[in-house]
């Protein structure tokens, strides 16, 4: 059995690998740049990145704490043309521009030249100062107008890939460069606009048809699940500790590890999720078999109806009802509506027994909400499994023996009838995890499902991903769970 | 002459005497009639009417303006979508049976009024009276004032085709890779060293070339619009297809060199568990959310990825049929007579495989509308302004009072639910009457 449990768990490592890679993937895919998102939320907080004024500087900060100023895979399928360290730009926009002009001109090194120049044309805007001696007689506002129109547009035409785009702003800076205080600035725009035109009449389009496979031992993917430190052991991390060892990354939104959070919502989930599958069984099987073991009485049909009829209630609108009816004012204030916890909270010496007997009624719905799935789904098959076994031979035999109903039931057909309930342990488990989220949020329980469905909401995406993984390395363990107790209840499975 | 014994009309047979399922079949029948019809049934355009002497088919035209001249030559331009028809005094009208659009809101009406509460309504006179019966709002309206019956008609559409179209792209794809793990198992997909190797560079290739050299198009494409989008995905997949089938040819010839011409065993039996196994251990909710949530909000892109999600039950199911089917004498004939892998497997094997298919396929468009009820009432990867049975019970949950709100539609998705479930139990005694329950 040990043997069977750890050859099973060896197995588990390429499907979990599989997960990681799947999630990595729609996080990879996600649309947005991080990087301004956090250099956005960092300048109304307080972290170490709103203390270094520059953006730049911030911008380089976040790249490197989220790791994305390494490439996405080991492996990535690319082109001729293409430079293979053009993730190391920081601004997304501009590597976007870089990627496309590499696509249209297919010369890396002209296109990198002209890059250049426009970095250059760009910082020597610094050098200009508008007053009375630098505006030859023109008026200094003027002057200074010119300067920043001309500073936002060098730096816009770092993220411009459309050539009849590019060639308007050089239009348009050459007409803005016709007054006399531009000066170097002239040259600049010459030199740009001259290698521009020779990336343009150099263009070697046919690279871009030739693939390149590039191999990079340290990634993004990596990173995430190793660490950026020693990836056995995780010493000299200093951003993350990699997946493996329970760090999940930086959430978007609160910029606080992934795992913190988690520790603080899993209780609440986990509670109603035990809960919700403990009650299930405790009803089902009972129901199951007394509605199998009186077939066709009344009692059967009434609870298959019934069964049904909340088998194929959508667990929103059951708790949507459940709300509108037992926790509104205008019907039955019976229960709160919202929250696991008075919203005064306890008093600090409140002991165990006060508190959750403060907790109960907000628990009520919830756990109604909850359980009443799980369990319409175990008493169907718990009632049609019941038959089956009631329909086979050794039953007829045990009836011939004369044994009473009750011995035939309990002890010959139930143990037997209980086999496919064990098996769909490992399917509950993860409807549970699932469900949860639209019944976390229509109760406001500060659970997982909750925290998911923000970062759905708020674009969060290591949470997600966190959410998602976590699950799936649950529901494998729920599998494990069903396979072993169905070798304990079923002795003619050996492993 | 004796009728013959044929599997599908004994079936059939048995289904009918099912009653809960054949009335259920009936229901959906209806539904589906509602939902093809729904611009009819509920439009606030109407479906026929004659004003000043014109006579107009608002409802059925694709118009974006009427002309109308009066007697003295001055020209009345009619919009039909936000015309106000029902105060235009129009001299002969037939109204669709509930003369409201979904999300067109019906300001008098607006804040929450119920079935039984005072409606008003303003007539071709311009008076405020109390609404007339045929114009009742008569499951009530929401905050906006939108007709709540309009709303679920409409939803029905929603509902009902990402369901069907959803498992209709899950199907495929389970029948099809079910079916190859059930037949070639893992040791009966025999290629050569040359073929094998040679189609698994040309993949990567083809990817290459239809995808990475294209991908600026593609981006460009997806900001232009959908024809743009599907004409450039077309010339991809083209490229794909092509590029795989030339790679498929050239190993042909490759697998008859020498060394080149060893053979090699295909695993398609794991191949295919191993990938079950994966999707089936993210719990489904969760992954669509987090599909949804990097997916443009659409209903194309919600189909996809129930239906891309969905597929595991199917393939698990066709596999173990092919697991039983592929060692029938009807098999053996068939390849003995020299038939293609692909002749058996699709014209023999899988019309006698498809059976336990269907009842799971009832199950799973049952689930694909659940799961759709679900994202929308969560409001994730729905477009906003899409009216549908989930975002109107979420509607319902700003203001309890408005019981109409959550009632309807919640037995709309809990009937629609039903039906399909009853259809899958009345598939499976049908199709298996040894799991009669």
């Amino acid at each position: 059995m040990l043997k069977y449990i750890l050859r099973r768990i060896i197995i588990f490592i390429p499907t979990l690998v599989a997960i990681t890679l799947l999630g990595f993937a729609i996080m990879v895919s996600a649309p947005g740049d991080p990087v301004e998102r956090m250099v956005v939320a960092a300048q109304s907080g307080g972290e170490i990145g709103s203390q270094t004024a520059n953006q730049v500087e911030q911008k380089i900060y976040w790249n490197k704490k989220l790791g994305l100023d390494l490439p996405i895979f080991y492996l990535s399928l690319s082109t001729q043309a293409h430079s293979d360290t053009l993730y190391r730009m920081y601004d997304r926009n501009e590597q976007t521009a870089l990627d496309r002009l590499t696509g249209q001109y297919g010369n890396w090194d002209r296109i990198s030249a002209y890059f250049h120049s426009l970095d250059r044309w760009n910082q020597a805007h610094s050098a200009l100062r508008a007053d009375s001696s630098t505006a030859m007689g023109l008026s200094i506002d003027r002057m200074k107008e010119d300067i920043n129109e001309s500073f936002f547009e060098t730096s816009s035409l770092k993220s411009t890939y459309s050539q009849a785009v590019i060639e308007a702003k050089f239009a348009k800076l050459a007409e803005l460069y016709s007054a006399p205080y531009f000066g170097s600035l002239r040259e600049r725009l010459a030199e740009s606009k001259g290698l521009y035109e020779e990336m343009a009449a150099s263009a070697t389009p046919w690279k871009t048809y030739i693939p390149a496979l590039n191999i990079y031992p340290n990634n993004q993917y990596h990173r995430w699940v190793f660490g950026d430190g020693h990836w056995l052991t995780g010493q000299g991390a200093t951003f993350t500790k990699g997946l493996i060892r329970g760090d999940f990354g930086t959430s978007y939104v609160t910029k606080e590890p992934i795992h913190k959070v988690i520790s603080l919502k899993v209780f609440w989930s986990f509670f109603f999720t035990v809960i919700a599958v403990f009650l299930g069984y405790m009803v089902s099987i009972p129901l199951g078999i007394h509605a199998a073991a009186n077939k066709d009485s009344r009692f059967d049909r009434v609870s298959t109806v019934a069964l049904f009829i909340l088998y194929s209630m959508p667990n929103f609108f059951v708790a949507t009802l459940l709300m509108m009816y037992f926790a509104n004012p205008d019907m039955l204030a019976w229960f709160p509506a919202s929250g696991v916890e008075p919203l005064r909270g306890f008093a600090a010496d409140a002991g165990f027994f006060e508190k959750w007997s403060g907790r109960l009624p907000h628990l009520i719905l919830p756990i109604i909400a909850y359980t009443y799935s799980t369990f319409a789904f175990l008493s169907r098959i718990m009632r049609s499994s019941m038959l089956e076994i009631v329909g086979q031979d050794y039953i007829r035999t045990a009836r011939a023996k004369g044994l009473s109903e009750r011995v035939v039931i309990y002890k010959h057909a139930l143990r037997n009838a209980l086999l496919p309930i064990i098996t769909v342990f490992a399917n509950i488990f993860p409807a549970a995890i699932g469900g949860s989220v639209i019944l976390e949020v229509i109760f406001t329980i500060p659970g997982m499902g909750n925290e998911a469905f923000s970062a759905i909401v708020n674009q969060n995406y290591p949470m997600i991903i966190a959410v998602m993984t976590i699950s799936g390395a649950l529901t494998l363990v729920g599998y494990l769970v069903s396979d072993v107790l169905y070798a304990t209840a079923d002795p003619r499975i050996k492993y | 002459m004796k009728k013959q014994f044929s599997f599908s009309a004994y079936a059939w047979g048995q289904f009918k005497k099912n009653r809960p399922a054949y009335i259920s079949l009936w229901i959906l029948g209806s539904l589906a009639a509602i939902a093809l019809m729904a611009p009819i049934l509920a439009n606030d355009q109407p479906l026929f009417c004659k004003y000043k002497g014109e006579v107009m088919f608002p409802a059925f035209s694709f118009k974006t303006s009427y002309e109308i001249k009066d007697a003295g030559g001055k020209v009345e331009r009619i919009q039909p979508d936000i015309a106000k028809w029902k105060q235009m005094g129009l001299e002969a009208v037939v109204w669709a049976p509930v003369p409201y659009s979904p999300s067109k809101s019906d300001y008098l009406n607006a804040d929450f009024k119920g079935p039984g509460d005072k409606q008003m309504f303003r007539n071709d006179k311009g008076q405020m009276v109390e609404m007339p019966t045929r114009f009742r709002h008569f499951l009530g309206t929401n905050k906006k004032g939108e007709d709540v019956l309009s709303g679920l008609i409409h939803a029905a559409r929603v509902s009902l085709s990402i369901g069907i179209l959803s498992m209709g792209i899950a199907t495929l794809i389970g029948l099809v890779l079910g079916a190859l793990a059930g037949y070639f198992g893992d040791n009966r997909l025999v290629t050569t060293r040359g073929r094998f190797w040679t189609f698994l560079f040309g993949l990567i290739l083809a990817y290459f070339y239809a995808f990475q050299v294209r991908a600026d198009k593609l981006a460009d494409a997806i900001g232009t619009g959908s024809g743009a989008l599907i004409l450039n995905l077309g010339i991809s997949i083209s490229i794909f297809i092509g590029v795989a089938t030339l790679f498929s040819f050239i190993g042909k010839g490759l697998g008859m060199l020498p060394f080149l011409n060893r053979k090699v065993n295909i695993a398609a039996d794991s191949t295919v568990s191993r990938l079950i196994e994966i999707l089936v251990s993210i719990p489904t909710l969760i992954l669509i959310l987090s599909l949804a949530a990097i997916a443009k909000p659409s209903m194309v892109n919600l189909m996809l990825i129930i239906g891309l999600t969905g597929w595991t039950g199917i393939a698990r199911l066709t596999r173990a049929e092919f697991l039983k089917i592929r060692s029938l004498e009807y098999i053996q004939a068939g390849q003995a007579l020299g038939f293609t892998e692909a002749r058996i497997i699709f014209r023999h094997a899988l019309p006698n495989g498809i059976g336990p298919a269907f009842v799971v396929i009832a199950f799973g468009v049952a689930g694909a509308i659940l799961a759709e009820s679900s994202l929308s009432f969560l409001g994730v990867g729905v477009p906003p302004e899409l009216v549908t049975w989930g975002s109107l019970v979420n509607s319902g949950r700003q203001q309890f009072s408005a019981w109409w709100l959550v009632i309807f539609p919640g037995m709309a998705i809990f009937i629609t639910v039903a039906v399909y479930n009853l259809l899958g139990d009345g598939l499976r005694d049908a199709l298996d009457p040894r799991l009669k329950t």
